[in-house]
């Protein structure tokens, strides 16, 4: 099932002379796990804004195209209606934070009392986002109090209690650690095993190589491919789109190391050990 | 950036103040406050404020309202200097204190205010202290009061501490880039306009983004709203809260036909 669909999407920024995105055409299922990568002003931003209606109901400016996401045209339905099928977490935790709760579970809360949520299935959802982050521990805390790592973990946590059928991640990890971003990788891995269609916009290759299920390459607001990890970074130009191939599957370029099947490079340190012992056999070890 | 603690007053607890729903503590800081101005004041006013006190020590929580008060009881005794000396109907001698001489009429002014003011902050105190913000302004939205400006009224508490620490880092970033923020006041004044631009602009900027967050999170779905915490509507509050509006409207009869 289309959980999202994009036509032809154009999209320019108020007072701005170039196109931010630049004809996008795309679909995704149901239960896709989609990483977006491209350099800085690629369009990544932008392109999670648009999947959530917030262009162009939020940000005016010049539209074009179709946008339609669980049924719904973007641009025909009201943002209050979107958000109720499509969940977004930005870059900067701290603005996300509502200000109006003294607690995070209560900042957990806020999206499911604006839901008309009743009190119970409020507290399961909440505890279960709690856990699901590992911020059980927090749950007392003052949100303005929390680190950079632990507000960005509660923000994710405030938009998967809400259970939207699309969840969109604009660089979740930013100012998480390595062992923070894996557990929200394996967080949301485990969301779109469950049905959730999750598309993250972000820098971290060697984390959207392991976890993604299709990569969205763009490159100035274009479209430059929409594949799986491994065709995506076997690609021998993405560089030229400002975009660095996994470590693992640099290493296994220079030394010539492919799936023998679809010719394509691991992609993960796990497939490159695979792949180097089947092609060099026990000499490696 | 540095993280800054909300403007709240509240103090965590379970005391049965505590758990009172916030409109009976809300209506009753509104009668306690009014009846002194209606009814005889000094006896009203010592009988509320026995009242408050009570409730104060009940929710734990008298020591705290020392710091809360403490600025409002100096301007009280100099108002109590003050009319004890220079009242215009002064004409009992009372007591020399120095070259200071009191006078009965002044000194019983100045108490009446006084003990008005003093009942008025302690109940107002009473309700900061025992009560989150949150289920205040909730309890309100319950009874029809705007989503919206029940927002703005939470909401403001906690982030205009988070400005002023946006502030102070912008400062911050301006100092360790030469500017001279300290010393006299011309110099201060003029290190005041390179920082009105940013953080105007971040202020702008972030307050954007906090309302698309909101957005997104159904802050303008079309449903019925409901909350996590529970309406603590039992039918003792109901009643003590009837009681307090019959005191209040049996007071203004009084009033009126004494």
């Amino acid at each position: 099932m289309k959980k999202i669909i994009v036509e032809k999407l154009k999209y320019r920024y108020p007072m701005t002379g170039k196109l931010a995105l630049d004809n996008l055409s795309f679909t995704v299922e149901q239960g896709e796990l989609i990483g977006i990568i491209g350099a800085n002003g690629a369009g990544k931003s932008t392109l999670c804004l648009a999947l959530t209606g917030l262009v162009p109901h939020f940000y005016r400016g010049a539209y074009g195209g179709k946008v339609v996401i669980d049924g719904l045209e973007v641009i025909k339905s009201e943002i209050s209606e979107l958000a109720l099928h499509v969940g977004i977490v930005f870059q900067n935790p701290f603005t996300q934070v509502t200000g109006s709760k003294l607690t995070v579970y209560e900042e957990i809360a806020f999206g499911l009392e604006n839901m008309g949520l009743d009190r119970s299935e409020m507290t399961a959802r909440i505890d279960e986002a709690l856990h699901l982050l590992d911020i059980s521990q927090l749950k007392d805390r003052d949100p303005f109090q929390l680190s950079g790592g632990q507000m960005q973990r509660m923000a994710i946590a405030s938009v998967i209690a809400m259970k939207p059928g699309i969840l969109v991640l604009d660089e979740p990890t930013s100012q998480l650690d390595p062992q923070g971003s894996d557990e929200v990788f394996k967080a949301v891995r485990r969301l779109a095993k469950e049905g959730m269609t999750v598309i993250i916009a972000e820098h971290k290759i060697e984390k959207i190589a392991a976890y993604a299920d299709r990569v969205l390459v763009l490159y100035n607001g274009r479209l430059i491919d929409f594949d799986t990890p491994h065709k995506i970074f076997s690609r021998t130009d993405l560089l030229s789109y400002g975009v660095p191939a996994p470590v693992y599957t640099q290493i296994c370029q220079a030394l010539g190391i492919q799936h023998p099947r679809s010719g394509t490079y691991p992609v993960t340190l796990e497939e490159a050990y695979l792949a180097m012992v089947n092609q060099h056999g026990d000499s490696l070890c | 950036m540095k993280t800054v603690k909300s403007m709240s007053l509240y103090v965590p607890g379970n005391s049965i103040i505590h758990r009172l729903e916030p409109i009976t503590k809300l209506i009753y800081v509104m009668v306690a406050g009014v009846l002194p101005f209606i009814l005889p004041a000094n006896p009203t006013a010592v009988l509320c404020l026995a009242v408050t006190l009570a409730m104060l020590t009940i929710s734990k929580t008298l020591t705290k309202v020392i710091p809360l008060t403490g600025f409002t009881l100096l301007v009280l005794l100099s108002i109590l200097f003050i009319q004890g000396l220079f009242h215009e109907h002064n004409q009992t001698f009372l007591f020399r204190f120095g070259p200071f001489v009191f006078f009965k009429e002044g000194l019983s002014y100045a108490a009446r205010i006084s003990l008005r003011v003093i009942n008025l902050l302690l109940g107002i105190s009473l309700l900061s202290l025992t009560t989150k913000p949150s289920d205040l302004i909730d309890s309100l939205v319950r009874r029809g009061l705007s989503p919206k400006i029940g927002y703005v009224l939470s909401s403001v508490l906690q982030i205009i501490p988070q400005m002023a620490a946006s502030v102070n880092a912008i400062t911050d970033a301006q100092r360790a880039r030469g500017l001279e923020t300290e010393g006299p006041l011309i110099v201060r004044a003029k290190a005041f306009l390179p920082l009105i631009g940013p953080v105007i602009m971040s202020s702008l900027i972030q307050a954007r983004e906090r309302a698309m967050a909101l957005e997104v999170r159904g802050f303008n779905a079309n449903r019925r709203k409901t909350f996590l915490r529970a309406a603590n509507q039992s039918s003792r509050q109901t009643t003590i809260r009837i009681l307090l509006i019959l005191i209040l409207f049996a007071a203004i009869v009084w009033r009126i036909f004494a």
